[in-house]
Order: C-alpha cells, then sequence, then structure tokens
C-alpha cells in the first residue's frame, strides 16, 4: 500500500525526498508487477495435485448430493451405491439373455446375509450379517435401518423417492401427517437445539384424541385426516393424550399442540374461535411435528441383527426397491453431530459400502477409496477411484480416447454411427423410452382420433435409422421390452392410410380445418433432428402445420409443468425393472403425468396392481392399463434408449444389463499377462 | 489524501454497483420462467413445499430479497440448492482459486507473447517478422477462443499428444487452456505494443538517447518500452474482462471447475443462490481490476490525476 501511496502524495506536495521515492517506486513498479505475476504463477501452479486413481470414469453431471434420501438420478446411484450399502445389493446374476445382457437379481450380499418372506409376501425379514461395520468401527444394527428409514420418510427430509417406502405399512400415513382421531402420534417438541432437522427434540408419544382443522370437515370418519400442508403450515390443533408413569401409578395427561416453525401460534387464534368442544384450549403448546407414530409403521427392530418390514399387500418388487439407493442407512450419530448438510464432507462422513469417500472437488472429482472395513474388502479389488463430472460429451469422450478416462457413460450421440462399430463400445437396449407427450387439453389435441393419426403417421424406424443411428429400436408401446413376465402392448408401426382416415373421422379430412400444432423440445441437435423428421411426417403424411419451438433446459421444465405446450419430447428411465415404474406416471394427475389425461380404468388398473400378489394377474393388468394409455394416445412412444458405455479393453466386471446398473466394486482391472477369469461366479454364487 | 479519497470513492461506487447488479438479477432470475425445484421428475405437492420452506422460497418476494441482501452483505450468499452438499461460499472457494489460477496463467501468456511480438514488430518494422507477427496477431483476435481451443485439442492432443486433452490438477493440463485463453489478448497487446512503441521511437528523446550512442538494446528496453506499454496498462482492464467471459466457454471444453462452470450450471439449472454469489464476486472481481489499472497507470505516467 504504502508503495502505490507515495508517489501520489508527491504530486500534491513537491519536497525532494518525496520526489526521490516516487523515482524509486517509478523504477521498480514493472519489476514488482513481473514479481507479482511470477508468484501469481508459481501459486496457481501448485494448486494441489492428484495421481490419477486406479480407475477414472465420467459421471456426467455434478451430483446434486451424496445423502442417500435426498438423491435422485442415476450419477448420485454411481456414488452413492460405492459409498453406502443397503440390505440388498442388485448384482449380475445368471445367463446372459440373446442381447448379451446379464440380468440384474437383488440379492443378500449386502448388509442382509440372508432374507426371508413371510405371510403371503407381506413380511420380510432381514438378517444383518455380523461383520458388517460402518467406516468409524461401529457395527451396523438393524436399529441404524429403522432409523435411516425414518429419517427417509420424515416430512421434514423432503426425500423425492419417499413413495419407494410407501408398499410398506403405515409408511406414507407417517410421512403424508395422515392422521385420524384415535391414531397413536409422536409429537416432537419445540426445542431442537439447531434449526436443522437431527438431531430431533424431545419426542412424546400418545393418542391423538382430538383434531381440530381449518376447514369445516370434521365430524365424520372419513374426512377427519389432517391434510399435510395444513399440519406444516401450523393450521390445525392437536390434542393429545399421553400415559405418564410415575412410580407404580399411571396418570393420564392431555395436551393441546399446534405445529409451528418458528414457535409463533399466530395462525391458530380463529381456530380457536371454531372449536366447540370441551377441552380447554387456553395454553395451545407449539411443537414441531405431530406425526403418525414411527413405532406403528411396519419397520420393526427384532433384533440388532433382524429387522421385520410389514407391506401392504404383497409387492413383487419389494426387494428391488431394497437395493435400491435412496434405502441406503446412513450412520445416525454422523447425521446428528453435523447435520444435513455437512455430514457428507469428506472428513465427516461415516459409511458402510465397499469404497470410501477421500477428497470432494466441486465440479471436478469426487476421490473414492478402498474400505478395508467393508465385509467383503477382500473381492474389492481397486483401491482408488476417481468419479469425474465432465458437463461436456465431446470433452469426455476426447479424454476417454487418450486413456484419460477408463469408461465413458456419455458419448455423444452424434458420434455414435462410428462408436458403436468399436468393441469398446458396450450398448444394450435398456430401461428408458423416448416419446413425445400430448397435451390433451389442448383442442385439436384433445381429440383421441386426432392423436392417434399424429402417432401412426410418424416413421419410427427411419428416426432410428437415420437420425439416432446408436442401434435404438423403434417404439410402438411406452414400456421397454425385456421385463420379465410382461408382454407389452403391441402397436402396428407407421400406418398412414390409417392416420388419414382417423384424422377425416375426427373431422379434418387431409388435415384441413386443423391448427397448426407446435412441437416442444429442450435445445439440443439431437431432439432437433427427431422433431424436425416428425414435422416431414406429419405435413407430408396428414397434411398438417407444424411449428418447432425449443427452449433452454429449465424453461423447458416449466413449460411442461405448467401445460404451456402442445407436443414435447420427453424421456423416461425406469428406476427398477418393472412396468410400474412407468406406468404409475400416467395416473390422472400424477405429478409426472403432465399431460392432463386421465381414465378411470386405468387408474384403477394401476391401483389394483400395486395390491395383486400373483404375478401373471398382475402383468395383466399392466398389459390392460398400457393398451389404454395407446389407444388414448396420451403419449407418442418414439423409440427405446440403448445404454452408451465405452470401457478400455482392459477392464473386466463390466457387465451390460437392463438398468444400465455397473456395481463399482466388482470392477477389476487386467494387468499385462494375468490370466482372464470370470468374475460373475465369485460374486453372485 | 488524493489516494484516499480516490479509493473510498471508487469503494462507494462499487458498492452502488453491487447493490445494483443485485437487484436486478434477483428480480431477472425470478422473472424468467423456471425455478430451483423443477426437475425432469416432478416433485410432489408436500415435498414441494417442504423444500420451498426449507429453502424460505415460499416467502413473498420481496422478504426474500430483504433476507437474501442481508446475508449477503454478511458474506453469506446461502446454501446451493443443485449442489446440496456445499454452500454457496464453499462453492466460490473452490471455484475461484482454479479460475484465478488460469487467468493469471493466461494473462502472463498474453502480456509475455504479445510485448514481445509487439516490440519486435515496432523495431524491425516492416521486415518479414513484423509481417509475421502482426498476421498472428489478427489471426488471434479473430479466431474465437473455442475454435482456436479445438484446433489447438485436435494439434496438441490427438496429433502430437503433447498435453492431455481435458482435466484440472497437472501442471500440463493448464498449458492449453491457458494458452487458448490468453491468444486473442496476445495478439490485442502485440499490436497496442507496436503503435505505442513507433509512435515513442519517432519522439525526440529517442533520438537524443541514439546520439548518446546509447545501444539499441538500452533504448528500446530502458527508455520506449516504458512510454508505450501505457496504452496496454489501459488495456489491461478490459482484457480482465475478456478473460473472465472468456474462461467461461474454455472451462467447459477443458472440463475445468472454475467459477465459469459454476456460474453457466448454476445458470442452467435455476441455482440463484449460486449464481448471485458468482455474479457479485464477478462484479467485485472486475471493479478492482479496473481500480488497480487505474492505479499503476498514475504510477507509470506521472501526468495522469487520479479523481
Amino acid at each position: 500500500m504504502i508503495v502505490i501511496q507515495c508517489p501520489l502524495l508527491i504530486s500534491v506536495r513537491s519536497n525532494i525526498f518525496r520526489r526521490w521515492v516516487s523515482k524509486l517506486v517509478r523504477k521498480f513498479f514493472p519489476l514488482l508487477i513481473l514479481l507479482a505475476l511470477l508468484g501469481a504463477v508459481v501459486w496457481a501452479v501448485s494448486m494441489g495435485t492428484l495421481p490419477r486413481a486406479d480407475f477414472v470414469f465420467n459421471n456426467g453431471a455434478e451430483i446434486k448430493t451424496m445423502d442417500p434420501a435426498q438423491a435422485t438420478g442415476s450419477p448420485e446411484g454411481r456414488v452413492i451405491n460405492a459409498l453406502f450399502e443397503g440390505l440388498l445389493r442388485s448384482l449380475p446374476a445368471g445367463e446372459p439373455d440373446e442381447l448379451g445382457r446379464i440380468p440384474m437379481k437383488p440379492v443378500a450380499r449386502g448388509m442382509a446375509d440372508r432374507f426371508t418372506v413371510h405371510a403371503d409376501g407381506t413380511v420380510y425379514r432381514f438378517h444383518i450379517r455380523e461383520d458388517a461395520r460402518w467406516t468409524n468401527g461401529d457395527p451396523v444394527t438393524a436399529t441404524d435401518f429403522a432409523w435411516s428409514w425414518m429419517r427417509f420418510l420424515h416430512p421434514e427430509t423432503a426425500s423425492e423417492y419417499n413413495y419407494q417406502l410407501f408398499y410398506v405399512r403405515g409408511a406414507e400415513k407417517f410421512n403424508a401427517v395422515q392422521l385420524a382421531v384415535g391414531d397413536k402420534v409422536e409429537v416432537e417438541l419445540a426445542d431442537r437445539e439447531t434449526p436443522e432437522l437431527f438431531p430431533r427434540g424431545t419426542i412424546r408419544r400418545g393418542i391423538l384424541r382430538e383434531l381440530i382443522l381449518p376447514l369445516p370437515t370434521e365430524g365424520t370418519a372419513e374426512t377427519d385426516v389432517a391434510d399435510d400442508v395444513a399440519a406444516i403450515s401450523g393450521k390445525a390443533i392437536f390434542i393429545v393424550e399421553f400415559q405418564t408413569e410415575s412410580g407404580n401409578t399411571s396418570a393420564k395427561e392431555t395436551i393441546a399442540y399446534a405445529v409451528s416453525a418458528d414457535g409463533s401460534l399466530a395462525g391458530i387464534d380463529e381456530l380457536k374461535q371454531t372449536y366447540t368442544g370441551d377441552f380447554p384450549l387456553a395454553d395451545i403448546q407449539p411443537c414441531k411435528h405431530v406425526l403418525y407414530d414411527f413405532n406403528e409403521v411396519g419397520i420393526q427392530v427384532l433384533s440388532p441383527q433382524d429387522l421385520e418390514v410389514t407391506l401392504n399387500s404383497a409387492t413383487a418388487f419389494f426387494p428391488e426397491l431394497v437395493a435400491f439407493y435412496p434405502l441406503h442407512p446412513v450412520h445416525r450419530g454422523c447425521v446428528e453431530q453435523y447435520g444435513a448438510r455437512r455430514f457428507t464432507k469428506a472428513e465427516h462422513i461415516v459409511t458402510n459400502g465397499p469404497f470410501r469417500l477421500k477428497e470432494r472437488r466441486i465440479r471436478d472429482r469426487i476421490r473414492l477409496i478402498k474400505n478395508e472395513q467393508y465385509w467383503n474388502a477382500a473381492e474389492v479389488e481397486l483401491d482408488s477411484i476417481d468419479v469425474m463430472s465432465i458437463q461436456s460429451e465431446t470433452t469426455s469422450l476426447n479424454m476417454y480416447l487418450t486413456g484419460q478416462l477408463d469408461w465413458d457413460t456419455t458419448p455423444p450421440n452424434a458420434m455414435l454411427p462410428i462408436l458403436k462399430k468399436r468393441d469398446d463400445f458396450v450398448s444394450t437396449p435398456f430401461l428408458a423410452s423416448y416419446f413425445y407427450r400430448i397435451n390433451t387439453a389442448k383442442p385439436p389435441l384433445n381429440h383421441p382420433l386426432v392423436r392417434r393419426a399424429l402417432n401412426l403417421a410418424i416413421d419410427k424406424r427411419s428416426i432410428v435409422d437415420n437420425v439416432v443411428k446408436g442401434g435404438q429400436t423403434p417404439a410402438d408401446s411406452f414400456v421397454p421390452p425385456g421385463m420379465n413376465g410382461y408382454q407389452g402392448y403391441q402397436g402396428s408401426g407407421q400406418n398412414v392410410k390409417r392416420a388419414r382416415e382417423l384424422l377425416a373421422e375426427a373431422g379434418y379430412p387431409n388435415g384441413k380445418g386443423l391448427p397448426q400444432i407446435e412441437i416442444l423440445y429442450n435445445t439440443a441437435d439431437s431432439h432437433r433432428d427427431i422433431a424436425e423428421v416428425i414435422q416431414q411426417d406429419w405435413k407430408k403424411n396428414l397434411g398438417i402445420n407444424v411449428v418447432l419451438r425449443n427452449l433452454e433446459w429449465g424453461s423447458y421444465l416449466d413449460s411442461l409443468q405448467t401445460g404451456d405446450y402442445m407436443v414435447a419430447r420427453s424421456g423416461w428411465i425406469g428406476d427398477y425393472p418393472d412396468p410400474n415404474t412407468f406406468l404409475d406416471m400416467f395416473v390422472t394427475d400424477g405429478p409426472n403425468n403432465q399431460t392432463s389425461w386421465g381414465n378411470v380404468k386405468y387408474d384403477n388398473n394401476i391401483k389394483m396392481a400395486k395390491r395383486e400378489a400373483d404375478p401373471a394377474a398382475r402383468m395383466q393388468l399392466f398389459v390392460e392399463a398400457e393398451t389404454i394409455l395407446m389407444e388414448e394416445q396420451a403419449i407418442m412412444p418414439i423409440y427405446f434408449y440403448v445404454s452408451k458405455n465405452m470401457v478400455q479393453p482392459n477392464i473386466q466386471g463390466f457387465y451390460a444389463n437392463l438398468q444400465d446398473i455397473h456395481p463399482l466394486h466388482l470392477i477389476k482391472i487386467r494387468r499385462e499377462g494375468s490370466a482372464t477369469h470370470d468374475a460373475i461366479s465369485e460374486d453372485t454364487n | 489524501m488524493q489516494l484516499l479519497v480516490f479509493l473510498l470513492k471508487r469503494l462507494g461506487w462499487m458498492l452502488i454497483t453491487v447493490w445494483v447488479v443485485f437487484t436486478l438479477s434477483f428480480f431477472l432470475m425470478r422473472a424468467i420462467p423456471g425455478g430451483p425445484l423443477n426437475g425432469e421428475r416432478v416433485l410432489s405437492e408436500s415435498v414441494r413445499a417442504q423444500l420451498e420452506q426449507r429453502y424460505n422460497l415460499d416467502d413473498p418476494l420481496f422478504v426474500q430479497y430483504t433476507t437474501h441482501l442481508w446475508n449477503t452483505i454478511c458474506f453469506d450468499f446461502g446454501p446451493s440448492y443443485k449442489l446440496q452438499d456445499f454452500t454457496v461460499n464453499e462453492v466460490l472457494a473452490q471455484g475461484f482459486p482454479v479460475s484465478a489460477a488460469l487467468g493469471i496463467l493466461g494473462m502472463t501468456f498474453a502480456l509475455l507473447l504479445g510485448m514481445t511480438a509487439g516490440v519486435v514488430s515496432a523495431v524491425c518494422r516492416t521486415s518479414i517478422y513484423d509481417f509475421s507477427f502482426m498476421l498472428l496477431a489478427t489471426l488471434g483476435i479473430a479466431i474465437p477462443s473455442f475454435v482456436l481451443a479445438s484446433m489447438a485439442i485436435v494439434l496438441f492432443v490427438f496429433y502430437f499428444q503433447f498435453f492431455p486433452a481435458a482435466g484440472w490438477g497437472e501442471l500440463k493440463q493448464i498449458v492449453l487452456p491457458a494458452m487458448c485463453l490468453g491468444a486473442p489478448f496476445a495478439g490485442y497487446i502485440a499490436r497496442l505494443t507496436r503503435t505505442g512503441m513507433l509512435e515513442i521511437l519517432s519522439n525526440d528523446y529517442i533520438r537524443t538517447a541514439y546520439a548518446k550512442g546509447l545501444s539499441t538494446r538500452t533504448v528500446i528496453l530502458r527508455h520506449a518500452l516504458r512510454g508505450s506499454i501505457l496504452p496496454v496498462v489501459s488495456y489491461l482492464g478490459p482484457a480482465c474482462a475478456g478473460i473472465l467471459t472468456g474462461s467461461l466457454v474454455l472451462e467447459k471444453i477443458f472440463a475445468i471447475p472454475g467459477m465459469g462452470s459454476h456460474f453457466i450450471e448454476a445458470a442452467l439449472q435455476r441455482d440463484f443462490t449460486l449464481g448471485m454469489g458468482a455474479l457479485l464476486t464477478y462484479t467485485v472481481l472486475l471493479y478492482v481490476m479496473n481500480t488497480l489499472v487505474d492505479l499503476s497507470y498514475s504510477i507509470i505516467d506521472p501526468r495522469v490525476v487520479l479523481e
């Protein structure tokens, strides 16, 4: 600072000394700048260097979080499956199918070493292996799972995947705060030390005696259910009776509570006025939550090693869900000590999977190292993994081609025709559909015949062969083929003649009188190319004028959700290999429906399928539902995706499969000269 | 005293600028369609309500504005909406040094190359050096950095295999992006230096210096260079801005986890808090750089008066 100040002072008052200083400064200023630059360069260069890990792969997008309960998406899944482990694990098992895909089965090679199914498939008992350990040395117990699942279901956690556990008895009731008078409830008192959830405040368990709601719906048993939003925002009064034990005598205590985020009870005065019961409401106490008693939810700890889960009804794919990453456990002590955000820091996080977190650089890489405490550590070969998050697909491919990556998950679509000729390109059909949503609220698209005509006029074969060119298959149904026991809807393919007939039947012969149709897609060359083909097909075959509208991703999602579109490009990747993960979407007013379409029979079938224990009958319900969806044509399937992976030839233990899941702990690197061996047999027995 | 007044004035203006930028971008961000809670998978009603409460998105807009403004004044940009494990401050703390390192290297490269080329061109005027340097400089200015980066990758990564394709963490990974980042500025600087130098060389005092029998090298380096870099120094302010925006593109091409990557992703993903944090950092940075350039200008040329 001094150096800079002097010459300026000079310019005001001139004296010899200062002029001399000024001269000196001027003389050395360039040198100083040079030195500063040099210093900066040295500093820049010395920025933490990190040698390459054993195995490096591009995970695509930067993950949103490492917290299993908060995560969604496949990049998150890859990391969480490496760091954590659920009761079961989806592992390749059995013989490859005709496309070389090895089926993934949820097997007891996770935290549980065995599980049994009772009572016609409604009760699951999991036995947790004795040698299961957290990275801090604590044993993994059934209590850890019960607590983690409670956290997962807790409304304040706001887990996007929480519906995955709604098959468990009472879970939805707990999550959605669907309370009725007489229910056992747990009250979290307003005495949390931090505003953060977990650790929770004091929990008191009692029975809900009375419920005062803002709307005049009380009185009848059916409607006497608290709306979750009302409960959250502090618009309801709960009168709860507690059994207090003091010595040998037990007494009853009744307290009125109102849920309040900040301890103020401003919102409930009006409610008090409307109350006509006889319980004195003079001192209503604020509390954090009134929830359905979690002890009543069908997740019971039988012993430190045994967990019993009771379902609402037999759910065939429940093991798949148990193996799915959102249900992986977290360490209670760690979460409670550091809180929701900070517990995932490398220096804090406690995990139980095959790898542990070493370092995380945002939008660069996640360094994982082998977890020596892992029960199956002997079979984990990789010592370190770099999970890169490289956004640009081209950059990622460049890095793969120059050996910087061992596995590239995002080869660019434009390169597929060239890449698919290479041996290291691993690609198979997987559980994902590319389709167009139709906004059935917008005329003329509210007419089912118009929608069917539009679908029949598209040459999907040509889209697959001439536009996407990656080995995808044209789709006439929504659910991708390949799921065990599901024979989906069979469509007819392109049929221009029939399409014209249908359009005429709908009152638009040769497209006359039909307003212009707009296709919405998110900005990407691949989507535009497909939209252009469809534009041509509709113009040529049906005489319909079509305009294209592209929007950047965030705006595109907004248009979809607000229904501000006519026809919109969409995609869906299945969470588990069951038709439910696709068909569940289009129930009336389902959050992911977005087409304004609804059908009572369809809804009914999906609901019944959730309860149906017989697999064949269940699949029949789905086939019927899909037939309705396709005949009403709320969506137009275009093609089924293929998985795209570039895997270096020296990598083993990478299996093509229907879900495109590749467990990192199975991956081995073939060193020069070592004999090849079949890793499947030893990993899945 | 004069300096102090100058700095205080600048600080005052900076605060006003930051506030205006904050206010404008706060409301612009919320005016565009889409929000941080929109995703391909639509949230259920209750999850959305909980998340809105967690991030105070359920408050009235003006309350959100004042809360956010107050937190920003306290240097707390809040949690990132899309990088849930981090606060915005943590993301910026990781991203800023990376971009700074890239920018400094790019700038150093631009200065060294540009000034050398400029001086040589001016001294050997109308020679083959002059011609080829100025051609290169024009090319450097004309070719956009992403085209340059693609050419550099083809040449130095695939053909000659000198450098890795992308990434961050090793010295050799920085070289290509820094060069691509600096190239257009090197071009400008070369031209500015050449023009400045030619002008100075025609001055009487240079003739005097030669007449005293000084060697060409001494005349150029000691007497001419100082005067001729003034245009370069005044160009450094805009150049800093250019380096910052230029690195947005290059960080993506070379997979560099700097501020640019965070800024672009924040905008695309509607990560309001992170976007705001990055934007304000850029604003302050530009302001500080411009102030420093003004200061150094007055040091190099005593005729300049700060105000």
